[in-house]
This record gives C-alpha cells, structure tokens and sequence, in this order.
C-alpha cells in the first residue's frame, strides 16, 4: 500500500507536466492572441509585442523556456493583468472557490446521501420517489436558472440576502445551495444505485442471514460497499469545485477561480491559463489518489499490488 | 398519502409562485427601481464592466478602465462631463499655433501627485515619453502618433545621415509615412519662447525607416530606389528626446505635431495621455501599480484593491481641485452580467452602471417605469456589417447595394429599442457641424449623378430596387412578396459573421431574416468566440459580412472615416482606393472647419457609393443611476469626469426626468464648471486683447 | 424485434414486468418517448399545418415581441417574436441528440475502458488512468475552440459532413454535430472511473474467480460476468450524464462556441429566458419546464432500468 502510494505520488508531477505540455499546445493552437483587439494594431507595436514575450523566437525555444519555468514552479506573470503574477492570481482566489465549493459540497453529501439511503432502503416507496424527485431537481433545472430564482425569493421577495457578491457569511447561502443542488442529485443517485447493489449482494445475506440487527447491517457493512460509486465521483468532483464553478460565480458575482481561469482561456492568457491547469491536475491525481486508498477501506476485496 | 405528498409539493410550488409574482409586483409599483436610499458616506459604488486590465493609464485600452483612469489620474485637459469637449485639468490654459500644429499648455503650479511631490511639464515629458517607449508596447500609443517623431520612436526607427552629416528629409523620400498619415507642407509657426529644442522640431521633418537591417530588407524589396538611397548613409535611432513633447519650463508643456490634427486636443483627454509618476515608476518598475506602491495623480487614490472584487478609491487631498471634489471615495466592483448587475442596483448595493447594461428586453418597460432613472441619450457608437469586398459575389457593388438596401433598418431599430437607425456612415446627432456640411455635399452630389430624391430618401430600405439592383448583377430573384426565391445566388460563398454576444445574435437573425424575406436568400449565421472573431474579420478571412461596431476615438468625424484609410486598414473590408485616401489626406491638410468637413463629407459620399457596408443602427446610452447621484450625466463615450459627481440628500433635489437631464442646470455643477473653465476663457481673453494692442500702434 | 427477444429470452420480459412496478419510471418512459415523437414530428405538423417555423419573424410592419401564450402562439413568442413553441421542438432536438450522443459515448469507450483497467489494474490500470486523469485536466472549453478552427469550414471531416447533410446541411450543423463530437471526447471520463471502481471491488469475488477456473476468457469474463454486474452504476451515470452535457452545452453556447443561431437548444432557450423571468416569465418556464419534465422521466427511467436490470434482484 505504502509503496502504491508512494508511485503515485511520484507519478504526479511529470503527468502534470504533460498536461501542460499539451494544453500549452492546445493554446498556441487556438485563433487569436492576448494582445488581439478590436483595433487593429500598427505593424511595430505588434513586432514589440512579440519581442518582448519571445514569440518571435521558434516554437521550440519558447517551449523549453516555458518548461524549464514551470519545473521551477514559476508560471510568470499574467499577459493580460500586468504585473500579476500566475501564482499570485491562483493564491488570491483559490479560497474563495475552496469555501464555496468544500461548503456545497457537504450539504451535497448531506442531502444526497440521506436522500439515497432513504431511497434505497424503501424502494419503490413514496418515500423513494419523495427523496429522488427533491434531489433530482438540481439536477434537471440548470444551475443558472436555480440562482436567479432564489435571487428573487430570497433578495427581492424576502429581502434576507444581498443578491449578489461576496460580502460576508450570508453571501454564501444562495450560491452555495444553487451549487449543492447539482451535486446532491449525483450523490443522491449514485448512493441508491451503489446501495441496492450492495442490499442484495450475498455478504450481506450474510449479514443478516447471522441475524444481526439491520442498522448494523447497514452501518457496519452495507453503507461502505454501497458508496464506491459516490466515492468515485467525489475526486475530480472536488478537484473541479478547487478549479472554480464560473456559473454560479458569475451569477451571484463571486470572486472564485473559475471566472478567472475561463477568463483566461478567453483572453488566451497563456501563463495564468497554464498555471490553473497545472495546479488542477495535480490536485485531480491527488483526489483520486485519495479516492483509490479509500477503496481499500471502503472494500477489503479491493488491494492493490 | 400520494395525495398529501401531492399537496405538500403543490403548496411549496404555489408559495414559490407568489413570492416570484409579489416580488416582481413590488418593483414596478414603487417610483424607483428597486431600494432607492442615498448612501451618508459620501462613497459612490459604480460598476464599470470588466476587471481593469492594469491600474496603469498607458496600458489598459478599454473604457472600464478608463472610467476608473479618469479618478485616478489628471492629464492636461479633462472631458467635459456633458459634451466631451476639452476643458482644463493639469493645463489651466493653452494655445494653438496658427499652424495648427504647435500647443502649448501653461500648467497649474500647485498640481502635486498622492504623495505630495509636485508636478511639473518634466512629469508630463516623462509621461509622453514612457507611454511611447517600444519597451512598454502600449496598444494604444497610435493615438499619439500625431506628434512628431513619435512614431518612429515608439517603432523603433532610425534617421538617415549623409556623409556631410546631413539629416535626408522625408518629402524627398515618399509622399506618406508609414501609418499612412500624410505628410504635410506647412508655415513653420510656433508658440511661446524659442528653444534649442523648438529649433530641432521645427526644421523639416526628417526621414525616418526601419530600425533593423531585417526590416528594412523588406522594404527594399518594395522601393528598390530606397535601396541605393540609403548605401552607405548613417543610420541614427531616433531617441525619446527626439519626440515633440517638451518642457520649455517648469509650468510650460510644449507639443509638436507633424500635422494640424483639430481634434488632437480633444484626444490629450484620454487615458494614453494621463501624467504618471516618474519616481514610483523608476522605483518599482513594473510593481509601481501594485496598491501598497501606487502614487496617482488624480482627484482620487487608491485606498484597497482586490482584483475581480472591488477597487476602492478614497479621495485625494494632495489634489489641486480637492477642494471641489464632493464625493469622498468610489468603490469600483467589475461586473460583467447584466442580470447580476441590474440585481445589485435594484437592491441598492450600487448607484450606477456603466452603459448598455439593462437586458435589451427590459428596456421598454424600464423606460416608461423609471424615468428618472434611466439614461437615453445620444452615443458616438455605431454598428454596421462590414463586406469582403473582394471575394465573390460581394465583389460586385451592385450586389453590395442589393443587400444593404434589403434590410429594414428602422424595423431594427425597433427591435434594439434605444437604437436609431444608422442611415449614411458617420451617426447622425454627433457631429451637428458636419451633418450640415454632409447635406449640402448631398444635395450637390445627387444632380451631379441623376439621384433621385425619392431614391436618395430611400436609401434607408427599398427592397424593390434591391431586387433589380441583384438582378442586373446575374442573380435574378422569382417570386412574390413572401415568398422570393434566388435560385443561383451562390449561398456557400457569403455568411455572416458575429460574435457572442446576445444583442449581436439577435441583430444577426433579424438581419437572416431581412435577406431571406426581401431577397429571397438564406445566409448561413457564424457566431465566433472574440478571440477566434478577431483575426478572420481583421485579416478579411472572412466571406459576405462581419459585424462590426465602432466607438468614436475622438469627437470628429474622421475616427470613423479614417478607418478604411489604406494604410491603416482598420476597416476589414479589403478594400483600398487612391480617391479616397487622397480626400481624406486633403481634409487634414485643411485647417478651416467648414472646409474641412465639406471634404469629408465628400469622401463619405464616395465611400458609401461603394457600399463597402450595410449601415444598421446608433447605438444610444442605455444605463441607469439613482436619482440622487448628481453631477453625473449621459455623456456619448459614458466617461464620467468624477470630481463633478455628488450625492444629494435631499430627495426633493433629485433628479427627475432624466431624458432632459441634458439641457437641466443644476446650479453647483454648472458653477463647479464655469469656474473651472474660466481660466482658459480667460486666458484667451487676455491674447486677444494683446494681440488688439500690438495691431493699433 | 420485441418479439424475438422476448422469444429468446425471458430477462427482456422478466425485466420489463419489474420496470412495470416502479410507477414513476413507466411515466417517465412514456414521457421520454412522448417528447422524442413531439420532437421529432412537430416541427413538420407546425410547419405544414400552421405555416410556423422556428427561426420566422414577424413581418417588417407589425414587430410584435415577447407576445403571451395565445391560440396562435401556445408557448407565447420570443424577443425577436419567434414561436417559442416551433423552437422548444426545435431545440429538444438538439438537445436530446447532444445527450443521446454523449451518452452512447460514454457508454461505449467509458464503459470498456474502464472495465479493462480495473479488470487488469497495476500497471495498465494506473497508466489508463492516468490518461483520464490527464484529459480530465486539460480545459475542455480549449479543446472546443481549437477543435471547431481547425475543422472549419473546407476541413470538416466527412463523416460529419455526411450526418449533417442527412439534417439538411450547411455549416452552423457541422458545427453542431462537431460540439457533439467534442461534448462525447470528454464525456466518458468519469464513467469511466466509476466502471473502474465497480469492477476493481467486483474482481475478486467467487463468481469471477469461478469463471477464470471453468476457463473462460478474460474478454468474456470482462464483458460477459463483470460489466453486466455493474449495469447499476453504470445506467444511473449514463442517465446522468445527459443533464450534465445538456448543460455544458448550454454554457458553450453562451461562451459562443456552442450551438449556432438561429438553432437553439433547451440549454440556450432556458439562459435567454432567465433574463427574462419577471417581465415575459414563458420565455423561461416552457423550455426549461420541458427540460426539466424530460430529464426528470429520464433519471426516473434510469433508475427504474438499473432496478430491472439489477442481477442480483432477478434472483429475487
């Protein structure tokens, strides 16, 4: 075990920098440049232009350069936001996204996987139907459609909270339940599925069977199988919600990294768009890193050589 | 037990109904949208569109920054608050040269920056100088490149030097320089007292090239004569000292310019222009921006500054107004939804928005619901669709015409709400002088070529004449009113180009839909994301039509004419004419107004017999601001001059029925005005009266 | 068809008698089937019957806009005064195509390649996944982007050419059966853990190890033992999968690399009319209200299958 984790933890930073490798690919690839406007720009400022960055250098060079920067952990500063530098830009607005999302994401948990118990212990029941129609309304409603609404309810219907940015405790209620109701639906599901697969399978007739009670059933044996699925949707779901939710962000106008980072790619802001997948991938293997050990929890017959 | 679960949800169904009904029912009761309370902290929140680019004036481009430039930062002349015209700031007074081309501006002597340190026409050296240095590769140093030398500075070029250690001059070269700017024979005149340095900048201007023996290679293989021109000359770069800015003294800022430019004064009010502090600068190099380094220049400073939340600025004592300037701070938030933003001002959490920012569907309710809240006011900003003029089909002007005539523009308007239509090139209610001089090119015009009025008057739509007009091209159109067919028009090769935005999508189908109505012709819709958008409407990859939108630089004419100046090519047509350029050459020679703008006129004429575009619609101001935010007026760029802005207390002084807020005098602003531009009034007075006296003896 | 795999075999019927019982499931297959006929054939009827087609204005004269819901327009008009009902129809397709084809995908590489890693583990296993990992990683908005310049226009591939033309062609379809084509490269990938975390649990248990011994092979244990053992999971993901990629075309198409006008889809229709909720609320509650009708039968539907289907609920 020890030594798996220990690969993979190797793993990680030259697959990160593949995926850098090829996102900074995918970026060269793309029309348009940073300093591309609506007014056309004179011949010998576009050429200072490309002097100063090194785009006048081939493409090899400025790739060996931007490497040899990124192994140093240093992903320079923002093309577009002068005299920002990439590390900078990540650190000031990775804790917003971290609040909201880690925050959406428990009461994603909370609602989706009680909402899933419930379901699959009464199945068929009103009770299943009552839990997954709730649950599943975050899923079957946009988000960007969910946040307006409660902007009217609860802003300008029930004037309890400021509509939108980020100014306190209670700016975070409405975004973080239209967040929660995406997610929620998944688990929600994804917990049903995994439990009605585990209910029926034979160690827990087992279980029963040696005539334990069903709470320790369900506690002791059911609940751990039953959430591998949930489980493994909760890696790069956490690792996405790190990276930023820019609808949500853009709806209650909340400074987290994901209208940043789509700002950038927009903006074809190489070095800050560089830096975010950078930091995304490494925490994507991270999580799932995370998620394989807690297989091996969750399930004995899961081991890894 | 279905039942009840049944009537649990439709309870909480209805009960979110309610609240949705009651709260929408509240907004259109109340006299202003949403709460309306003036704020006692004397601080304004303003929402001015995307995050700044940098806090730095010669760097960031666009309007959000500009707004927030203008508290930051003083230049020589500030925007007019209703008009845009110049009026004092840094430069209490100037004076032109007869010439036109030589300004000098006498400085306030008690302008010091955030950090005390006083300043002087050195600063706005500096300033000029740093903003054109090819080091810093600012976009928008072409603004400048009417002053002299400034160009090929900021390009990086070099003077040629004969073996005698003579200068070779430019007229002797080629006729025009490189941004296509036309070079002028002028009366060497100039203001104030001669210097060493006015000596230089008045000898005939010099030729300039390419810095690099690479580039000039490639000019060679242009103009093989400036090859053995060149042999064996002395290559000297032209240095920042060589730029026609100078301080003549302490308080005396001179520029040069290499041809009378009449609006150039009106420009030194933008951004690119702004003074900046050479110490902070030379200090921290590019962190001088940072908050914990900045040192401003303006009315207001930066008190905080989280990027992508607020800006907050604090007024600034060290200010030479600061005594008339009644706000005591601006909170600056970047917004860019246009439903979030309209959520905060109806809840209070700001007091204005920048422009074009009520949803397009709003607007004719929120016009009528809140009139003295709403702004709708003339706009220097037109929209049009531009052609490829020089692939097929659209490489026939008939063709061209056909379409343009086709789409019923009023009817746009309509849809857009606040627009108007856009009937010639240049937007009608801007430039009041130039509308004269264009209708009497007009009319002369029309008899010269047998226009009819009646088909002069309908330029703005005549689908019958489309019809005919794509017709005689060789693409015949069948059928009947609704139902037009134009079997051989070949579709694959036309499209129209946009990109994403939501009023650009809807002018898109109204504009498919115009086509395949009138002429029978279905073009195929392409909506880009703006980075894949620009490069294939500037590089004219594009086929048939690409939306375009233009916001005037400056209040003149020619920033929209000179966009299909040749050598500027800013116009993404890929069309170049020697006429026209000609036209509008001669019309910067020309330092009378109504001269002037009869030759522009001309050269509008002639470019839009060309029908290089389908003119769609003015845009008109479309933002709100609460009532009791004063001193804060609909200007056609949405540039707020700060220092005039003020909260009122006192709910009967607010404002009310904004459409004439225009023409209102609301007596503190008007005296915060006259006194302000009393010195350059005065100041002309006082020449006057001099020049009275040196004429009588 | 029905017949003959009845005839076959009774897990067909066995499976449909049990769907039969999750009420809400049958409603949401007669739902589901109930919109993809409207979807497919109203846009004919509004066309034929009534003369209204989804991207037609009204006439230059009378620009009527935003109208209500009326006997002429049931869904009410949009702001350009477009039949809010022609374009829901119009836009369903689009959408249930966009889900369809997602689905299908990650059904097909999700399923496969996760099942293999899992089933082969140590090495493959943590190199197949870390190609997830490493697609996952990599902004998929770029991919799009480059994606669509570089099959524009003359160099789009012709399969896509081919499909679209089947719709009627022209180059705003490409693009749509490209964004399809995109939407199904990154959907597959947390299916594809999802399988992987299944099997990696399932691998070791008796039946496998029973097959492994009476010789079969690991193709056949793969395919036939293990994959039907998580068919659970697996449809309740796929069926989640399509709000999700309806969603994220929706947002596509706000960045402008979506879907192209005048084509709409419910995503789009419903991020127009959310500006719109308190002055002309239809322009929001009809598409967003068929979406979310269509995608509540879906997961109900899903739900209901992964119960049918369950094996270990046929031993029941």
């Amino acid at each position: 075990m020890l030594l798996f984790i220990i690969k993979r933890l190797l793993v990680i930073v030259p697959m990160a920098l593949i995926v850098v490798s090829i996102t900074w690919g995918l970026v060269r690839l793309a029309p348009g440049n940073f300093y591309s406007g609506e007014k056309k720009l004179p011949i010998a400022i576009e050429a200072n232009i490309r002097e100063k960055y090194g785009l006048d250098k081939p493409w090899y060079q400025q790739y060996a350069m931007m490497i040899s920067n990124v192994v140093r952990g240093d992903f320079g500063d923002s093309l577009k936001y002068e005299g920002q530098s990439v590390n900078e830009i990540i650190r000031r607005h990775l804790p917003y996204s971290a609040i909201l999302g880690f925050s959406a994401y428990l009461l994603a948990l909370f609602i989706g996987l009680s909402a899933g118990l419930i379901a699959s212990l009464k199945q068929n029941s009103k009770f299943d139907y009552g839990a997954m129609s709730i649950s599943m309304t975050g899923q079957s409603v946009p988000n960007f459609v969910i946040g307006p609404i409660l902007v009217l309810i609860f802003s300008f219907g029930l004037y309890l909270l400021p509509p939108a940015r980020y100014n306190g405790i209670l700016s975070l209620i409405m975004p973080v339940i239209t967040l929660a109701a995406i997610y929620a639906a998944y688990i929600a599901r994804l917990t049903r599925a995994g439990m009605l697969e585990v209910l029926r399978s034979d160690y827990i007739r087992t279980a029963r069977a040696k005539g334990l009670s069903e709470w320790t059933v369900l506690l002791r044996h059911a609940i751990k199988g039953g959430l591998i699925p949930v489980v493994s949707y909760t890696g790069p779901a956490l690792a996405g919600l790190l990276a930023g939710t820019v609808v949500v962000e853009k709806v209650f106008a909340y400074p987290g990294l994901g209208s940043v980072f789509i700002q950038a790619l927009l903006n074809r802001d190489e070095p800050l768009i560089l830096g975010v997948v950078a930091f995304l991938s490494i925490m994507i293997m991270i999580f799932n890193l995370l998620v394989d050990i807690s297989y091996a929890f969750l399930d004995p017959r899961i081991r890894y050589e | 037990m279905r039942c009840s679960l049944g009537k649990v949800r439709l309870g909480v169904f209805s009960l979110v109904l309610s609240l949705l009904v009651s709260s929408c029912g509240t907004s259109a009761k109340g006299k202003y949208y949403g709460k309306t309370v003036a704020p006692t902290d004397g601080i304004v929140r303003y929402v001015t569109g995307s995050e700044p680019r940098s806090l730095d004036p010669a760097i960031g481009t666009g309007q959000p920054e500009a707004r927030i430039y203008m508290a930051l930062f003083d230049g020589l002349v500030e925007y007019h608050p209703k008009d845009m015209s110049p009026i004092p700031a840094l430069a209490e007074s100037w004076e032109i040269s007869s010439d036109g081309t030589e300004y000098l501006f006498n400085l306030r002597k008690n302008a010091k920056f955030s950090d005390g340190t006083p300043i002087t026409a050195k600063d706005f050296v500096y300033s000029f100088r740093r903003a054109l240095s090819p080091e810093l590769t600012a976009e928008n140093a072409v603004l400048a490149y009417f002053i002299k030398y400034s160009q090929a500075y900021n390009s990086g070029q070099v003077f040629v030097k004969d073996s005698s250690g003579k200068f070779l001059l430019k007229e002797a070269a080629e006729p025009k320089n490189e941004a296509g700017l036309p070079v002028v024979e002028l009366a060497k005149t100039s203001v104030g007292t001669q210097t060493e340095f006015d000596k230089f900048i008045n000898e005939p201007e010099r030729l300039t090239v390419a810095g690099t023996e690479k580039e000039r290679t490639k000019l060679y293989e242009k103009d093989t004569k400036l090859k053995d021109k060149l042999a064996g000359m002395e290559f000297v770069p032209v240095t920042p000292e060589n730029v026609g800015v100078e301080a003549v003294d302490d308080f005396k800022f001179r520029i040069k310019l290499n041809q009378p430019a009449p609006y150039f004064l009106g420009l030194l009010a933008h951004q690119f222009f702004k003074v900046v502090p050479q110490h902070t600068i030379e200090k921290h190099g590019k962190n001088w921006t940072r908050p914990e380094n900045i040192v401003t220049s303006g009315t207001f400073k930066v008190a905080q500054y989280r990027p992508y939340d607020t800006l907050n600025l604090t007024k600034d004592e060290n200010n030479w107004d600061a005594e008339n300037v009644k706000l005591k701070g601006i909170e600056f938030y970047p917004l860019e939804d246009q439903t979030t933003m309209m959520n905060l001002y109806k809840a209070g959490s700001i007091d204005a928005i920048f422009n074009h920012t009520v949803p397009a569907a709003w607007i004719r309710e929120i016009m009528a619901a809140y009139p003295d809240e709403y702004m709708n006011h003339p706009e220097a900003a037109t929209e049009f669709y531009v052609i490829s003029v020089k692939k097929p089909p659209m490489d026939n002007v008939k063709v061209r015409q056909a379409f343009a005539l086709a789409v019923d523009r009023k009817a746009l308007a309509k849809l857009l709400v606040v627009k108007k239509p856009l009937v010639d090139f240049t937007p009608e209610g801007i430039f009041p002088q130039y509308e004269e001089a264009r209708k009497k090119v007009q009319d002369v015009k029309l008899k010269e070529l047998n226009i009819s009025e009646e088909q002069w008057k309908n330029r703005i739509f005549d689908p019958e004449r489309a019809r005919k007009l794509l017709g005689e091209a060789g693409f015949a159109v069948s059928g009947s009113d609704g139902n037009f067919q134009c079997q051989n028009f070949p579709i694959e090769n036309v499209s129209i180009l946009y990109n994403t935005s939501e009023s650009n999508k809807v002018t898109a189908e109204f504009m498919q839909d115009q086509w395949k109505k009138n002429l029978g012709i279905t073009v195929p819709l392409k909506n880009m994301e703006f980075k894949t958008f620009l490069p294939t409407l500037t590089k004219v990859e594009y086929q048939g039509f690409g939306r375009r939108g233009w916001n005037a630089d400056y209040m003149d004419p020619f920033t929209y004419l000179g966009l299909f100046y040749t050598e500027a090519n800013d116009g993404a047509t890929g069309w170049s004419d020697k006429k026209y350029d000609e036209l509008l050459a001669k019309a910067n020679r020309t330092i009378d107004t109504e001269q002037r703008f009869t030759i522009l006129a001309e050269a509008e004429f002639y470019m839009m017999q060309q029908q290089l575009v389908v003119p769609l619609s003015t845009a008109a101001t479309n933002w709100m601001k609460k009532p009791y935010l004063k001193g804060f007026y609909p200007n056609p760029g949405t540039l707020h001059a700060w220092k005039f802005a003020y909260i009122e207390p006192d709910s009967a002084k607010w404002d009310k029925d904004v459409y004439n807020i225009m023409k209102e005098k609301d007596s503190l602003f008007e005296e915060q005005l006259a006194k302000l531009i009393s010195t350059q009034t005065q100041f002309e007075e006082k020449s006057k009266a001099e020049a009275a006296k040196t004429a009588t003896p | 068809m029905e017949n003959e795999t009845v005839k076959g075999t009774s897990l067909w019927k066995d499976a449909w008698k049990r769907l039969k019982k999750n009420k809400l499931s049958v409603f949401g297959l007669y739902f589901v089937a109930f919109i993809a006929l409207l979807v497919f054939l109203g846009p004919i009827l509004l066309s034929y019957g009534f003369g209204i087609t989804p991207d037609q204005m009204p006439s230059n004269s009378d620009l009527l806009r935003s109208m209500p819901p009326s006997l002429k327009h049931w869904m009410g008009t949009d702001d350009s005064g477009r039949d809010i009902l022609a374009r829901v129809l119009q836009g369903g397709r689009i959408s249930l195509m966009v889900g369809l084809i997602s689905t299908f995908v990650s059904l097909l590489v999700g399923v496969s390649y996760g099942a293999i890693a899992g089933y082969f583990g140590g090495r493959i296993d943590s190199i197949m996944m870390r190609i997830v990992d490493a697609i996952y990683s990599i902004p998929y908005i770029l991919i799009v982007i480059v994606l669509l310049k570089v099959f524009e226009g003359k160099n789009t591939p012709e399969f896509i050419k081919s499909i679209s033309n089947t719709f009627g062609g022209g180059e705003a379809l490409n693009q749509i059966f490209l964004l399809f084509l995109a939407l199904g490269l990154v959907s597959w990938l947390t299916m594809a853990r999802v399988v992987r975390g299944q099997i990696l649990s399932l691998k070791n248990q008796e039946f496998v190890l029973a097959a492994k011994a009476t010789g079969v092979s690991t193709f056949g244990i793969i395919f036939r033992h293990l994959v039907p053992n998580v068919f659970g999971p697996v449809i309740v993901y796929a069926t989640l999968t399509i709000p999700s990629v309806m969603l994220t075309e929706a947002f596509l198409s706000y960045l402008g690399i979506g879907v192209q006008a005048p084509y709409a889809s419910w995503g789009s229709m419903a991020a127009d009319g959310i500006k719109n909720i308190s002055i002309f609320p239809w322009q929001l509650i009809f598409p967003s209200v068929t979406m979310a009708l269509t995608l509540f039968s879906l997961n109900f539907l899903g739900d209901g299958l992964r119960d049918a289907l369950d094996p270990q609920t046929r031993k029941f």
